[in-house]
């Protein structure tokens, strides 16, 4: 079974050279999307032996996962894992979650911060609660961290997922796409690491206000 | 009025707008009408304001001219919405032409490595 592990990658030199490095300790396959970044992130990944797809133009999360999942299918994945490049997600985890997809126990796994209680800043956690609220409102779809960017998807659910949103609110476009497939999705526990680098990349109250009124505008196209 | 004079004018400078956005093609037959009507009707509300008299008693409001704002606001609302979509859809478009790019443009590029490290014509002869 080919494994590919898709990292979404803007301006992020610090870390992504790390993060790369431990991945490959556990899947040797990673595709990495520069969305346009100007601090040579495509450079230092190439440098790693990822396979790097570079966006002419930055479109944001969800653009860039959206070609993560396009390009993993191309070359022919099995099973295609989303990994966050700020470093807050632990490669050890990967596995648990391709296992579940290989003995056919899922369609779509989703790493949660939050199935078991976890030490997640007061902050975060008040925006989670809103953002997985909102989720279930809008799309119908219970889950624990409707926000977490450790995914995992069998090569049929990655082939059904079409995602339209470019920022942000992909996260929850993904519960869409899960709900109206009727994939079988599957949280499992995972241990996020907050360093400060990672608490600086999460969205503010702003960004949230943004994000949830073009969910509302997702929720009413087609 | 002067404001009257000035309203006037600019429906009328609007008006040939239209004419000429629709002979050069940049807007269809439908929305030129569409338009058309909708600045005559402003253009009879400012000229003739007791009209707006006759939509207030329609619609139960007090005055003309607060139906008139409420209209407004109303289609002004729904014309935002409209564009907000709009620009969401063109968002989407960018994204896939954008993905597009990226794809071709990267699995040349991996060609082009594989070709390198392995040429084709390498055997012996």
């Amino acid at each position: 079974m080919k494994i590919i592990v898709v990292i979404p990658a803007f301006n992020e030199a610090k870390s992504i050279q790390k993060v790369i490095r431990d991945v490959k300790t556990v899947v040797p396959d990673v595709i990495v999307i520069d969305d346009g970044s100007s601090d040579g992130t495509a450079d230092l990944a190439r440098s790693e032996g990822a396979l790097v797809y570079q966006h002419i133009l930055n479109r944001g999360l969800g653009g860039a996962l959206g070609t993560g999942l396009v390009a993993a299918l191309r070359q022919k994945a099995d099973c295609i894992v989303t990994f966050d490049a700020d470093g807050q997600h632990l490669p050890q985890d990967i596995m648990r979650m391709v296992q579940l997809i290989a003995e056919g126990k899922a369609d779509v796994v989703i790493g949660s911060r939050l199935k078991e209680f976890q030490k997640m800043p007061f902050r975060r956690r008040l925006y989670n609660d809103v953002a997985n609220i909102i989720t279930l409102m809008l799309f119908g779809m219970r889950t624990t961290d409707s926000q977490s960017g450790l995914r995992a998807f069998s090569r049929e659910s990655a082939k059904k997922i079409r995602l339209r949103t470019n920022k942000m609110e992909v996260s929850s476009e993904f519960m869409k796409e899960i709900y109206t497939h009727r994939l079988r999705l599957v949280e499992i526990p995972i241990k996020p690491i907050y360093t400060q680098y990672s608490m600086s990349k999460g969205q503010n109250f702003f960004v949230g206000i943004k994000t949830l009124i073009r969910l509302i505008v997702l929720r009413f196209m087609k | 009025m002067v404001i009257q004079i000035l309203i006037s004018l600019f429906i009328l400078f609007v008006l040939s707008r239209i004419v000429l956005r629709w002979r050069d093609g940049s807007i269809s037959f439908g929305e030129s009408i569409f338009w058309l009507l909708l600045w005559i009707a402003v253009g009879l509300l400012v000229l003739l304001p007791q009209t707006s008299a006759v939509l207030a008693k329609v619609l139960g409001v007090g005055r003309g001219a607060d139906a008139v704002v409420y209209i407004s606001i109303i289609i002004l609302f729904y014309a935002m919405f409209r564009v907000v979509v709009k620009l969401e859809f063109i968002e989407h478009e960018i994204t896939q032409i954008v993905r597009n790019l990226t794809i071709q443009n990267a699995e040349r590029e991996q060609r082009d490595q594989r070709m390198h490290a392995d040429p084709p014509n390498s055997g012996n002869h």
